[in-house]
Formats: structure tokens, sequence, C-alpha cells
């Protein structure tokens, strides 16, 4: 069941991506990924309309915002930055997390301790929080953002792959790897790893989703990308004044989270009926 | 290792913990740039109002001497002074506190008395078409940004049907005469009630969701035990195995998924409280963080950081008692 929805998201999305990109973009040349000149990126009102927001027409299927800007070319751009921040700050985190609960589950003791401490204390301030603590200190922007996404994703894997680690380590081929007089460094980077890893593949597809909820929510409340950046979180906080007169604004940049994440979640849930089959349908 | 070592054990690690959320967050906002006594004074205060201001909150003095001082304060529950406010921190807290208190409970006993028994129904008749609903749903709740469904029900709620406030919470035990539209005690409670049910679904619906999975897949876990099978082949109705057998024992993941989420609640607090323009601590945090009043920020984040090791604490503890092979932590 969970892979044809997740069929059914990516056609969609390879529609709203390619089709849109290719056609709707085309015709509004300025707007186009290729033609538009540097640093315009959406940020426009197409000629003719001005500080305006409106439903939809064929010229703008989603309608404009309050600036008269197109809100699905918008959104598109909005994709890019939301998937780049996702994958990105995922892999960083996803990245240093594994390596930092490798060594912590390998060598236990009181690197172990320290290390498991330190997770547990990012663990305790909610991320939002956490995040909002971050970019108030190193200014907002989506660089900061995608730091510190990074910094707040790396305990959740640390802490994942070194419960992993602590089964991994009492095998007998990393007992004889030691025996054969393998390095630990070897030993962590060639055995441990690579057999704790299945569990991370699946919680870094969940967690791009997680981080792009995040994303989203830091921008809502005015600390991601800064205006005139389109990013969905923002495009929310924006249409919060003209929800009366214009719903509609509302509620496309919210669509657009929720379809890529529950895109992202499909996928981390189909890893992990693969991994784990004894759940499998 | 005895209960009341570990429990003790535990509480050991929890100050370690709080140590370290001290630190860092006391780091990061002396990070931040911007000077908060300029911004509080204004451009045209002159040098030495400046200096008496910052010999008044301690900013004179060099960051590890501060750092000292302020975990001191700490300890004798002393979180500073507000530099925005000028009151004391924990006033600060304490005040708005209710407000947040009642939105994370009301959320938190939505989401688990709709979610509990919508995971076992999902789990009993799994692959059926009840189950596929509940499970979309369930997929959906978790990939729905909070402050995105807070935004629906208001258009959908407020505008046009004009049903529910969109704004602000009414506490239950307010006097009538604080409260708008109401003369006594039961107005007071209908008032709180209809502030309260837009906020409840907006932070609820993620945490029913992530319970409503948690509780499905760990009652299939349960299901496939051979002590079910074992039930089975002697016969034993499957409305007897979910309830006696499977049940009980399919609540300790859940347990633990409830008392992690309690850091995702109180995050998402910040945002349902600025959507529905509540006065709890999240929009507290953002107020000092856009006034740079570090004192604030970081009592805020202290207090924040101490519910969800209470939170966590009370859930582990409970584990420990509720599932006897627990080893208490004894690692290796």
């Amino acid at each position: 069941m969970y892979i044809v929805l997740f069929i059914i998201v990516v056609a969609i999305w390879a529609f709203v991506d390619g089709v849109v990109l290719d056609y709707y973009f085309a015709e509004r040349f300025w707007y186009s990924p290729i033609t538009a000149p540097p640093g315009s990126r959406g940020l426009l009102p197409p000629v003719g309309i001005t500080n305006e927001y409106g439903t939809g027409t064929w010229a703008h299927p989603l309608g404009t915002d309050h600036r008269g800007r197109d809100i699905l070319v918008r959104l598109v751009y909005g994709s890019r930055i939301a998937i780049q921040i996702g994958i990105v700050a995922t892999g960083v985190g996803a990245t240093l997390g594994t390596i930092i609960g490798a060594v912590s589950g390998y060598y236990g003791g009181w690197i172990d301790d320290v290390l498991q401490r330190t997770v547990e204390t990012f663990y305790a301030i909610p991320f939002i929080v956490l995040m909002i603590a971050i970019m108030s200190a190193f200014g907002r922007g989506l660089w900061i953002a995608i730091v510190g996404v990074s910094v707040i994703t790396t305990p959740i894997f640390a802490r994942l792959i070194r419960s992993e680690v602590l089964s991994v380590r009492e095998e007998e081929y990393i007992e004889a790897a030691k025996a054969a007089g393998v390095r630990d460094r070897n030993i962590i980077r060639r055995h441990v790893i690579p057999n704790s890893l299945a569990p991370v593949l699946v919680q870094a597809t969940l967690q791009i989703g997680v981080n792009i909820l995040i994303v989203a929510a830091l921008s809502f409340l005015g600390f991601g990308a800064q205006p005139p950046t389109p990013s969905w979180g923002a495009m929310l906080a924006q249409s919060r004044t003209y929800m009366l007169p214009d719903p509609w604004f509302s509620v496309w940049p919210g669509l657009a989270i929720l379809v890529t994440v529950v895109g992202f979640n499909l996928v981390g849930d189909g890893l992990r009926d693969a991994f784990d089959p004894r759940l499998n349908d | 290792m005895s209960l009341p070592r570990y429990v003790a054990r535990r509480l050991g690690q929890s100050v370690f913990t709080l140590l370290g959320v001290v630190t860092i967050t006391f780091l990061l906002v002396n990070a931040a740039p911007g000077d908060p006594v300029r911004i509080f004074i204004g451009p045209s205060a002159d040098a030495s109002a400046i200096a008496a201001m910052r010999a008044q909150f301690g900013l004179d003095q060099p960051i590890h001497i501060r750092y000292i001082k302020y975990l001191m304060n700490v300890v004798q529950g002393d979180l500073g002074q507000s530099i925005n406010y000028r009151v004391p921190v924990t006033q600060k807290i304490l005040e708005r506190l209710p407000a947040t208190l009642l939105l994370v409970a009301s959320s938190f006993t939505f989401a688990i008395i709709t979610a509990v028994p919508i995971g076992v129904l999902s789990a009993q008749r799994r692959n059926q078409l009840s189950d596929h609903v509940f499970r979309i749903f369930g997929l959906i709740g978790v990939s729905t940004p909070s402050f995105w469904i807070g935004l629906l029900l208001i258009i959908i709620l407020t505008y046009h049907l004009g049903l529910l406030p969109a704004t602000g919470l009414v506490m239950p035990w307010a006097p009538p005469s604080a409260v708008d539209h109401a003369t006594t005690r039961l107005d007071v409670l209908y008032q709180s009630g209809i502030h309260l049910i837009m906020p409840t679904l907006t932070l609820g619906t993620l945490q029913m969701a992530a319970i409503m999975r948690i509780e499905r897949s760990s009652m299939l876990e349960v299901l496939n035990q051979e002590y079910v099978s074992l039930a089975r082949a002697f016969g034993v109705s499957e409305r007897t195995i979910l309830r006696k057998h499977a049940f009980r024992n399919a609540q300790l993941p859940v347990l633990t998924v409830i008392g992690l989420n309690l850091t995702t609640a109180l995050g998402g607090s910040v945002l349902t409280e600025t959507v529905f323009s509540i006065n709890g601590i999240g929009t507290l945090i953002i107020t000092g963080v856009n006034a740079r009043d570090y004192p604030l920020v970081l009592g805020t984040t202290l207090f924040y950081a101490s519910l969800f090791v209470i939170g966590v604490l009370i859930t582990d503890i409970l584990y420990a008692y509720l599932d006897p092979r627990i080893s208490y932590g004894d690692e290796s």
C-alpha cells in the first residue's frame, strides 16, 4: 500500500516540478530557473499585477500573494530550499551522529558517559527552542538554519547508532578482527558502522521530513530564510494577515509541506518494512 | 540494582543534564550579538547610564564569573532579573506557566484518549479498510506542520463558521468578573472550553498521530509473540487475548514515546501560542529573543528543559516499575 501511495506522491511531485518548471516558467521567462535575472527568483510581481492578492486564474493557478507575486512560482522555489535544508542538514547530522555514536558505543567507559550526557542535554531542550537560541546567537538566515538543524539532528543519530553498536560490538567477527590485530579505528570503520547502518538509513529518511517541518516552523516564527526568499514557512506567516480575504493563500504552502513530508515518511516507512520483515504486510 | 538506587542514579544523571543545558544556553546567549542594555535604553543614552545599568545586571564582569554566579543563583531558584520586563524571571515564568501547562495537558489528554483505542483497533483490524484509513490519517498527522492546522482551523471555524474564538485562552479557574461574556462560574468554564478547542487540536494532532502509530506497531509486535499464539491455540477468544494478554504488554513502548514526545509538545507550544496569541511561556521565549533579554531566554529554556527532564524521569521510573525485567540501566 505504501508503495502505491509513494508512487502517487512522486508522480504528483514530478508533475509539479517538471511540467511546471518547463512550461509554466517558460511562459514567464524571468521566473524560470534558467532565464531569470540573478537574484530575482520568484521575487518580482508579474507585469500588470502589483500589490494585489487574488484567487486562481489560468495565468496564476494558485493566485497571487499580497504583493502580486505568483504563489505557485514561490512554492516551487520554496520546495528547493525546503528539500535542500532537509537533505543537507540530515546528511551532516547523520554522519556526525554516526561517528560519535559508534565511538561512544564501541569504547564505552568515560567517553561513553560524557557523550551520552551531552546527547541527553541536547535532547532535553525542545528543538524549536534550541534552534531559536542558536539563531538568536548567530543570526537569522538559511545557512545558520542548516547548521543549527544539523546540530540538533546529530544527537538523534548518535543515540540510535550507539544502541546498535552495543549489540554489534559483542559479535564474534569483531572479536576475530581484534584477535587478528586490526586497529580500533579500522574495526569501527569497516565492521561496526556498516553493520549498524540499516536503522540509520530509515531514521535519516524520516528525519528529512522532520527537519523540513522544523525549518518551516522556524521560518514561520521569522527565524528562517529572510524575506524576500520564498520559503514555505515564511509564506504561511505572511498569509496570516490575509486569512479573511484570501484563505487559499494560507492553504497552499501548508499543503506543499504536507505532501513533501508525507513523501519522505513513506520512503522511510517502506525502508523500515524492508529491513524489518516481521511487521511486513 | 534496586529500584531506589536506580531512581537515585537517574536523578543524578538529570542534574548533569540540566547543568549541560545551563552551560549550552549560557554560552549561546552570550555569543549573541547586540548589547541588551543598549537595546533597552535606546541609542541616545549617555555612557554613564549604560555603565550604571551594566553594573546593575552584572554585565560588567567577565563571562566565567557571570557563569558561576548564574549557576549559584539557579541552584537557589533565582533565574535573574528580566531586562525587558524589569521583574524576576521566575515571576514572569510562573505568571505565564498556567496557560502553557493547560495547553500541553489538554492536548496530551486529547492525544492519549483518542490515539490508544484507535491504535489498538487498527492493529486488530490489520489490513482492513479501517486500518488503512487510520494509517493514512496517522501518516498525515505526523507530516503536517502543527501551526498550519491552527491556521486552517481559524479560517474554517472562526472566519467562515464563526463558531470559536481565534485568540487567547481563558483559565477555567479565573474569576467570572475577569472574563468577557461571563457572569457565572459555568460561563467561565464554557469560555475556557471554547477557547481551548482549537489550540488543543493544533498541538494534539501530532502527538495523537505519533502515539497512534507506535500503539499500532507495538500491538502488532505483541500479537506476534509466541504466548499469544499459545493462547489462540488454547481457543482463547480474540477479544480476551487483546484485552488480557496483549494490551498491557504493548503499552511499554507507548509510554516511552509519550515521555519523549513531551519535548515535541513543549516546542510545539511555542508555535501554537504564536498562532493563537496565547500569553504562555512559548511566546515569552520569542519576546525574550527579540528583545535580547538574555536572562529571560536562559530562564525559560532552562525551565522547559527541566519540565522535559522531569517528564522523562517519571516515564523511566514508571517503566522500570512496570517492567520487572528491566535491568535498571545496568549496562554491559
